[in-house]
């Protein structure tokens, strides 16, 4: 089965719009900018991938999360030329942190907090008149975790069209204890380079319609083969490798591909120390001689880690790379961890483009063939477009989320 | 697939048995002695709600007959975990930002890092019993509890586990306290374990109740509307969460018997279907329909729950 992504919408620290989001991590921009919201007094880390929307420096509104979250639905809705009236299509919003930047302000500043205000499916029935909304706080999976949920409901056939969301908006006391524990502060998200230094954290949200089946002349991005889902049981915080290579072979399955027919691989890549070689070790493992075929990036290393909307927001990434075939760069890259050293990582638009690899950001640089070749390397029997993507996101807790989505190679 | 409820687990306080849930509030009960349900370990760096939802959890599990002298009966990559709490790590979050403004962020306790995110109840209990299928953290508001155990039985039908294990938790502590404003908050922790009637069967669990649709709409009026059935419509639900019995049942749980526990927020819910459970290990008839509305809410939300009947 698969099921079709009939419309999306985006907004992060690049940008406003699926497109400008597209066109900003194509071209190596970076979301990363000072701290906006916080006394930077109080913080060593000076810098986050935050969205540029408070009234002033230092000052900070509630429910900013909500609001993205209302954009990126409503972008997604007009995107598939569906009305604004959610009143019979479920939706499910897959967030790490809540309102809880609204909780924080609530607690320590005053500013009025309700308690409906802690779910977005308040928001939602003002906004879309929706009353089938579901809240999941699934740490940084959670939104892949959500477009699992989804994809069971098509499947039941309990719904013909679900909306799926993912959210996030920066804590002081996650970014304070993510901070806690970094011996250096990160100056930048560098995923997968021996010299990173831990992850900053991002803003964004995401949404998608996903269909059953499409109406006659109905939009596709493309579809969505397979969400596979599990949790480590293993540590509060740390990784896991072999449960990470098995949520993969699990979406492998459940897609029914091999990792032979994977062309781009969205990595979760948050810059953290033990995280990206746990990844990267678990890619391995399961890719086995196939590792070096599929092309790689790392989309945190210019959006910042934005959590709960990562999973998604790589997906809508995956989709537009799949039907363009441009691939982000994964910026910062310069010396791959030991256990990613056979990834061929997508060294960013090619001639015609100006882009991460010009400004040396990406290992290789390009010879002006097709993006992604990297030179020295066989391309290992990648003769075409690209079609199958698999999209990681790993959580807090070892709450493990991969997709595999897919565009027809002659396009729909 | 039909699925059943095979264990109910309790950490309320001045509630021994499901049924309990059902009577009148008696004098004020002490709170849940976590500390002498669970033993010494593990108990530093947690949150109360952490604590209250494992008390709970644990319960479950072994009397679904799952966990068996801590050994697990199913395998663990099938086998997952559902917990609902609205307000469960407002108390880290809040005590974070006030250490920040106070001092400074080197000045906060890394031990805290994993409680700042609001699935460490669900992630805590995966990792005590070694649950490692789907683990779902629910926020969502006062229909949260319900939606869980939806979430746990669409996971089983779904083919994505074996058995769900269901947490609704919420604790008594300063931020929650202030938020609602209330001098005292619900503080304890329901749980359930679902799974497949042909496991539960196969395994020779003992089935407590069986659950049915699942509808989240507007208001309770329109939830009952979307499941009635060949059975007839569920008679008018009364303001803030119910039990219903069809018109003409032979027997009903006390009108407003659910009353006392409308602050329980995210365990609201479970709360709710542990006490049709209740009903019938009273051996009152099914079925039941476990209703959760409140007055400003964005939406209510219902689940039939039927008595464990030859059919299942």
């Amino acid at each position: 089965m698969s099921w079709t992504v009939a419309g999306m919408g985006a907004v992060a620290s690049v940008g406003n719009t699926v497109e400008d989001v597209f066109a900003a991590l194509c071209a190596g921009r970076s979301g990363l900018r000072e701290l906006g919201g916080f006394d930077r007094s109080k913080f060593a880390a000076q810098t986050a991938y935050e969205i540029d929307d408070r009234p002033g420096p230092g000052l900070d509104v509630p429910r900013r999360a909500t609001r993205w979250l209302v954009r990126a639905v409503e972008e997604a809705l007009r995107d598939a030329g569906l009305p604004e009236d959610l009143r019979d299509v479920p939706v499910l919003i897959g967030t790490g942190l809540r309102e809880l930047r609204s909780v924080e302000l609530w607690w320590g500043r005053g500013t009025p907090l309700d308690a409906g205000d802690l779910h977005f499916g308040t928001a939602l029935r003002d906004r879309f008149g929706a009353t089938n909304t579901h809240t999941f706080a699934n740490a940084c999976s959670a939104s892949l975790y959500a477009l699992a949920l989804g994809t069971d409901l098509l499947a039941a056939e309990t719904a013909d069209t679900v909306v799926v969301a993912g959210v996030d908006a920066l804590t002081e006391s996650m970014f304070g204890l993510v901070e806690r524990v970094h011996r250096v502060p990160p100056d930048r998200v560098r995923p997968f380079d021996r010299d990173r230094r831990g992850v900053l954290m991002g803003e964004g949200a995401a949404a998608v319609v996903l269909r059953r089946w499409l109406p006659p002349h109905g939009r596709s991005h493309g579809t969505v083969r397979a969400v596979g889902l599990n949790c480590d049981a293993h540590h509060v915080t740390a990784p896991h490798v072999d449960s990470i290579a098995a949520a993969i072979r699990q979406a492998h399955d459940l897609a029914g591909v091999k990792p032979y027919d994977i062309d781009l691989v969205m990595l979760h890549g948050t810059g953290t120390l033990r995280n990206d070689e746990a990844e990267a070790a678990a890619v391995a493992a399961v890719f086995d001689a196939d590792v070096d075929r599929p092309l790689m990036t790392a989309i945190k290393s210019m959006t910042g880690h934005t959590s709960g909307a990562s999973g998604l927001l790589a997906l809508i990434v995956a989709l537009r790379s799949l039907a363009t075939g441009r691939v982000p760069p994964t910026l910062g890259l310069d010396n791959p961890v030991e256990e990613a050293t056979l990834f061929r990582f997508a060294p960013g638009d090619t001639p015609g483009g100006t882009t991460g690899a010009a400004s040396g950001d990406a290992p290789g640089g390009t010879t002006g063939a097709a993006s992604g070749d990297v030179p020295g390397r066989p391309l290992g029997g990648f003769t075409g477009g690209l079609s199958l993507a698999q999209v990681n996101a790993f959580g807090f807790g070892g709450l493990n989320a991969v997709a595999i989505a897919e565009v027809e190679p002659c396009g729909p | 697939m039909r699925t059943v409820i095979t264990g109910v687990g309790l950490a309320v306080p001045g509630v021994d048995r499901p049924a309990d849930l059902l009577g009148r509030p008696g004098p004020a009960a002490e709170p849940v002695d976590v500390g002498a349900r669970l033993g010494r370990g593990g108990l530093r760096y947690k949150d109360r709600a952490t604590l209250l939802g494992r008390c709970a959890g644990l319960d479950a599990l072994t009397g679904a007959g799952l966990l068996d002298g801590g050994e697990l009966r199913v395998p663990a990559d099938r086998c997952g975990v559902v917990v609902s709490s609205n307000f469960g790590n407002l108390d880290t979050v809040c005590r974070t930002v006030d250490t920040i403004a106070a001092e400074a962020a080197s000045a906060v306790s890394p031990m805290d890092l994993p409680n700042a995110s609001s699935n460490i109840i669900a992630s805590t209990i995966a990792i005590e019993h070694g649950l490692r299928g789907p683990n779902l953290t629910v926020c969502n508001g006062i229909t949260s509890g319900l939606d869980a155990v939806h979430w746990a039985a669409s996971l089983v039908a779904a083919g994505r586990a074996e058995a769900m294990l269901v947490v609704g938790v919420e604790a008594d502590t300063g931020p929650v306290r202030r938020l609602l404003g209330t001098d005292r908050a619900f503080d304890g922790a329901v749980a359930l374990v679902v799974e497949p009637t042909a496991a539960a069967r196969v395994r020779g669990a003992r089935i407590r109740a069986g659950l049915g649709g699942y509808a989240r709409r507007a208001d309770a009026a329109a939830c009952l509307t979307a499941l009635a059935g060949a059975g007839g419509r569920w008679e008018p639900a009364p303001a803030g969460a119910a039990l219903l019995a069809l018109p003409g049942a032979a027997d009903r749980p006390p009108t407003g018997a659910l009353t006392r526990w409308r602050g329980s927020s995210g365990a609201l819910g479970v709360l709710a279907c542990a006490a049709s459970v209740g009903w019938t290990d009273l051996g009152g008839p099914g079925p039941l329909c476990a209703v959760v509305a409140d007055d400003g809410a964005d939406a209510a939300a219902a689940l039939t729950v039927r008595a464990p009947a030859v059919s299942w």
